[in-house]
């Protein structure tokens, strides 16, 4: 049985192209390693970017918070979070990770609030850049460590970003996005296609013919297993709102 | 330039009730914290925190009756500790209001005060709820036609910003990142500055360009050792995890965190000068 945290990192790690700018936010263990693997495999050229500014940083102790100090290690150049919203305003940021508490079958996210925006019934911590970033962004690629009917619903409580998805990537599957709609691109070892139905709140198709996901190699799992050796990925299955 | 070093007390004291205060550092990391406790015990009341990402001040703030409003973009102590507890039950009851935002609108915001305009257009927001929750409206760019979104200006009544080296006129550097604690310091009407250390100002003379925030925007310097406890200050200290873990326990509950930052809290800080 492969972790779900693992084989979510290695299908974000495996989205991201060489050569191209990536960004992750706050809250973001998962894309944090997945950018970190991905520039240990096959995306040496990847440029890193994160909230703090720095660059290709090689942190030798990975936070929890990523939005840490420690994410400064090895960079040699500092730029602002301003730099980064620029950046990705003017069409330069080729790739940036973002969540959503819940999404919708079009890829928009809802990281505000549930149930009535005004008094709400459960005050979320809001969409951080998502709202400028969705839309600028080459391409986003949004992640849950839930896949459950309250997470990918039919309708949202509140848009709080809408625009560049391409990719979902869940503990059961991988969503792509075609014609404004996601659909299952692949599901991963070991999830009967009908439980990927079951657990999405809008409508989706799954047959036997619906791809796997490609399992983790032996490489990946090692570089994994070095970059976060106390495997601060998982801290994503224990809070996650 | 005139000598601005002033104890914790005197300077927190010119933060009038509701009015708007920017606090600098981001999440868990080099957040005003002391500063935050100076005003709990000094019994503010209806203050708007303006912050792209906030954590432990902002929840804090907003459990003590501090805040009554919040413009941010996120609130949260991400995936070590989850949703920030106070504020969201005071969004939840109605005694906080979420002013929400995109961290980029906080920044344009901030960009219109600096540059003595009313507002700043910003790119994206397509598609998201936001603009209209918020009431910010759109212009049409006069020569391509095209509409684009208007970030009202921001202009904070006080910037309270936690540095590690400050001279005793203000000249304010920071050791990494330095967030949106730069734009914070041009924008706002005052600025306050907590420091870790106290530094002579000849030695600046030989690297002015660590120097972050010049002097002469700065009203008052404070010597804050481990002024951003909780958090983490780069080059200084780590975040406090075993405490930050007691204290989102001690959030949730209303009267509990009352006891636990009696206790706790204003306990901590050395009593100023």
């Amino acid at each position: 049985m492969i972790a779900p945290g693992t084989m979510m990192t290695v299908a974000m790690s495996r989205l991201l192209r060489d050569g191209e700018t990536a960004f992750h936010g706050v809250a973001s263990p998962m894309a944090m390693v997945a950018i970190l693997l991905a520039q240990r495999t096959h995306a040496p050229n990847l440029v890193y970017l994160n909230i703090t500014g720095s660059i290709d940083p090689h942190p030798d102790r990975l936070p929890i918070s990523t939005v840490g100090p420690e994410l400064l290690r090895g960079s040699r150049a500092l730029v602002t979070l301003a730099d980064l919203f620029d950046l990705s305003a003017r069409g330069r940021l080729d790739t940036a990770f973002l969540g959503g508490a819940q999404i919708d079958g079009q890829g928009r996210i809802n990281l505000s609030a549930i149930g009535d925006y005004a008094r709400p019934k459960v005050r979320l911590p809001g969409g951080a850049g998502s709202a400028a970033l969705m839309p600028t962004a080459g391409r986003v690629i949004l992640w849950r460590t839930k896949h459950d009917r309250r997470s990918f619903v039919e309708r949202l409580d509140f848009v709080t970003a809408a625009g560049n998805v391409d990719r979902v990537v869940t503990p059961l599957c991988v969503f792509i996005r075609r014609d404004g709609s996601l659909a299952v691109e692949s599901i991963h070892p070991g999830v009967a296609p009908e439980t990927v139905v079951a657990s999405t709140g809008f409508a989706v198709e799954t047959d036997a013919a619906t791809a796997i996901t490609e399992p983790p190699t032996e490489t990946e799992l090692r570089l994994l297993a070095e970059i976060d050796p106390n495997r601060v990925i998982d801290s994503e299955f224990r809070t996650s709102g | 330039m005139r000598d601005k070093l002033t104890s914790m007390t005197d300077a927190i004291a010119v933060v009038a009730d509701n009015q708007t205060i920017a606090l600098g550092g981001n999440t868990l990391h080099r957040g005003p914290s002391a500063a935050a406790h100076e005003l709990i015990r000094q019994g503010r009341r209806g203050l708007e925190i303006v912050k792209t990402a906030g954590a432990y001040d902002v929840d804090l703030l907003c459990g003590m009756g501090v805040a009554s409003s919040v413009s941010a973009g996120f609130i949260g102590f991400e995936t070590a500790y989850g949703l920030a507890p106070s504020y969201r039950r005071g969004v939840e009851r109605g005694t906080v209001e979420a002013r929400e935002h995109a961290c980029y609108t906080v920044i344009a915001g901030l960009r219109a005060a600096i540059q003595g305009i009313p507002f700043m257009p910003v790119a994206g927001m397509t598609g998201s709820d936001v603009p209209a929750a918020r009431g910010f409206r759109s212009v049409v760019d006069p020569y391509s036609g095209r509409s684009v979104v208007a970030a009202p200006a921001i202009m904070p009544d006080v910037a309270i910003i936690h540095v590690q080296e400050s001279d005793r006129q203000g000249n304010a550097r920071i050791i990494g990142t330095r967030f949106e604690d730069v734009l914070m310091a041009q924008a706002a009407r005052r600025v306050i500055i907590t420091a870790e250390r106290i530094v002579d100002g000849a030695t600046f003379e030989a690297m002015p360009e660590v120097v972050a925030i010049p002097g002469f925007m700065v009203e008052m310097v404070v010597e804050a050792p481990r002024g951003a406890w909780p958090c983490s200050c780069a080059g200084a200290y780590e975040q406090d995890d075993a405490f930050l873990a007691e204290y989102v326990a001690a959030s949730q509950d209303a009267d509990r965190l009352h006891a636990f930052v009696r206790d706790h809290v204003l306990t901590h800080d050395p009593v100023s000068v």
